[in-house]
């Protein structure tokens, strides 16, 4: 009689589909995994405690680095919870610029979220255009702000300086353009078949699992639960502005890429919104040099692309932050990752991975 | 039909194949950066300096080292300003702080080097120095003109009385 015996694979840290250096332990039996274990901390550089020795201003560059392909929203999140923290008050048009170029942050990092998962499944042309496309997101955040990675524009107050006067026409080119390039991303990735069968029915989560999880963002959408804090909490000038919540129907991995890739439309809409309603006026809020914010406690919340991005500050009402905590989507959803590789086999463990989309700066922090 | 949807995939590389260029030949060819580009090695005027250090203090880093010297009327002066290009953010916060606009980027982003030792970037040129023990030598001769006619009044002072 053979006798059968668990197998530990371990996946990582150093694995060209875990997206930076994350560690999976997978339990299997045969090829099918039993149980899947990820371990994090390869990439930790503190910068919680970092944030804590620096002012409230001096803190926002290091925002830049936690999840570093959606920098735009990091900056907004953090900024959002000084600016309450102090009780600013941003001017309209800032409100608007900060819609503008977060949206524009959200179509690229979902660019590389289809990029990243298609050479995931073995569909290297796939990334190649995914990336061609998130390069003329870059050159517009060039021209905003002179840097491609590490924005820094969004600030406490406001944003860093006006939009440059050719943006307003840059910025509706690549309008134009985005739905020839999401057309050549159907025909070539979504009607691919290998894709298809790779992706439907795999990794299936219910929405108690995935709520069980905490999970958020397209993770939480894909499952059926329309949970999107631009439409639940209305920060800044959402509320004024129209767009849908994505939602899949079956929670796999299907669902993820779906969600992801209409939610691109959802953002080129607010991006076109936005760019139509810029009002006129100050880009950056007046308030002391040396920030004060008075004694007290604030925990705010943005929708970053990957999930509820919160920051939670303490002030002692010095001119440094007493305790800063951030809430890491991608650490959170990264949970569900055990949940979501049981009973698939190894192949689809990177499918998995790929689906939830963490990143490792901002899961390590 | 199965594999329609690989071929409408290969269809789509088929006539990016024949198409335009995505792109260039780097470093051959090289693209113009923006006008409000950061990166590169930082560019420091010595005749706008005031030596107030607040370039210094805004930085989250400590990415900036500064020597600075009075001279003999009590007045500021920059004798050495160190970039240490490794700890720098490229946070643009240096720059925005100067009110005198003595600070910019050159804009040349290819700043590799072989060594750590090569980063630290001292950015006082030998005309920056120069100007700098002019200054000093001129403020120290202004001091003594000073004091001479200091000294001179007191004298006549004291001869009037």
């Amino acid at each position: 009689m053979p006798q059968t015996e668990t197998y530990t694979l371990s996946m990582g840290p150093q694995h060209p589909s875990t997206h930076g250096v994350l560690q999976v332990r997978l339990d299997l039996d045969g090829e099918t995994i039993l149980k899947a274990t990820p371990y994090m901390g390869y990439l930790h550089r503190g910068i919680e405690k970092l944030l804590e020795s620096r002012t409230y201003v001096q803190g926002v560059p290091y925002t830049d680095r936690l999840d570093y392909v959606s920098s735009m929203n990091n900056n907004l999140g953090y900024c959002r919870a000084v600016e309450e923290l102090a009780q600013i008050e941003v001017p309209e048009r800032a409100e608007y610029i900060r819609v503008i170029v977060a949206e524009l942050n959200r179509i690229a990092s979902h660019l590389v979220f289809i990029g990243s998962l298609a050479i995931d499944l073995g569909a290297s042309t796939g990334m190649l255009y995914a990336f061609r496309d998130r390069e003329k997101v870059l050159d517009l955040f060039d021209l905003v702000c002179g840097a491609r990675m590490t924005f820094h524009y969004i600030r406490v107050g406001g944003v860093s300086a006006d939009l440059p006067p050719e943006f307003a026409a840059k910025c509706d080119e690549f309008l134009k353009v985005l739905p020839e390039f999401m057309q050549e991303y159907e025909d070539i990735l979504t009607g691919n078949e290998i894709f298809q069968y790779r992706l439907k029915g795999t990794s299936r989560m219910t929405k108690e699992q995935a709520l069980s999880h905490n999970m958020t963002g397209p993770n939480i959408r894909a499952v059926g639960i329309p949970f999107d804090i631009r439409k639940v909490d209305g920060y800044g000038v959402y509320p004024k502005l129209a767009f849908d919540v994505p939602v899949g129907e079956n929670g796999d991995n299907w669902d993820r890429y779906r969600v992801r890739y209409l939610e691109i439309y959802e953002s080129a809409k607010l991006v076109r919104q936005a760019l139509d309603g810029l009002p006129e006026g100050d880009f950056m809020a007046k308030f002391p040099k040396a920030l004060r914010p008075p004694k007290g406690e604030v925990y705010s919340r943005t929708e970053g692309t990957r999930g509820e991005l919160g920051f939670y500050i303490v002030s002692d009402g010095g001119p440094k932050p007493y305790r800063v905590h951030i809430r890491r989507p991608s650490f959170i959803n990264l949970q569900g990752l055990d949940d979501m590789c049981r009973g698939m086999l190894i192949g689809d463990s990177v499918a998995a991975f790929s689906a939830i989309d963490p990143l490792m700066g901002e899961v390590d922090c | 039909m199965f594999g329609e949807g690989l071929l409408t995939g290969m269809g789509v590389t088929w006539k990016h194949f024949w198409g335009k260029k995505e792109t260039f030949c780097y470093p051959e060819e090289k693209l113009p950066m923006t006008e409000r580009f950061r990166g590169g090695h930082l560019m420091f005027d010595h005749t706008k300096c005031v030596a107030c250090t607040l370039c210094s203090l805004a930085c989250p880093n400590q990415a900036i080292k500064l020597k600075i010297v009075p001279d003999a009327m009590k007045k500021r002066h920059i004798e050495s300003y160190v970039h240490l290009v490794g700890r720098c953010l490229y946070c643009n916060l240096c720059i925005e702080a100067c009110n005198f606009h003595a600070l910019s980027w050159d804009k040349n982003y290819a700043i590799s080097t072989w060594h750590k030792e090569e980063m630290d970037d001292e950015l006082v040129t030998a005309e920056g120095k120069e100007f700098f023990n002019e200054m000093m030598e001129k403020a120290k001769a202004e001091a003594e003109a000073k004091a001479k006619a200091e000294a001179d009044k007191q004298k006549n002072e004291g001869g009037d009385a």
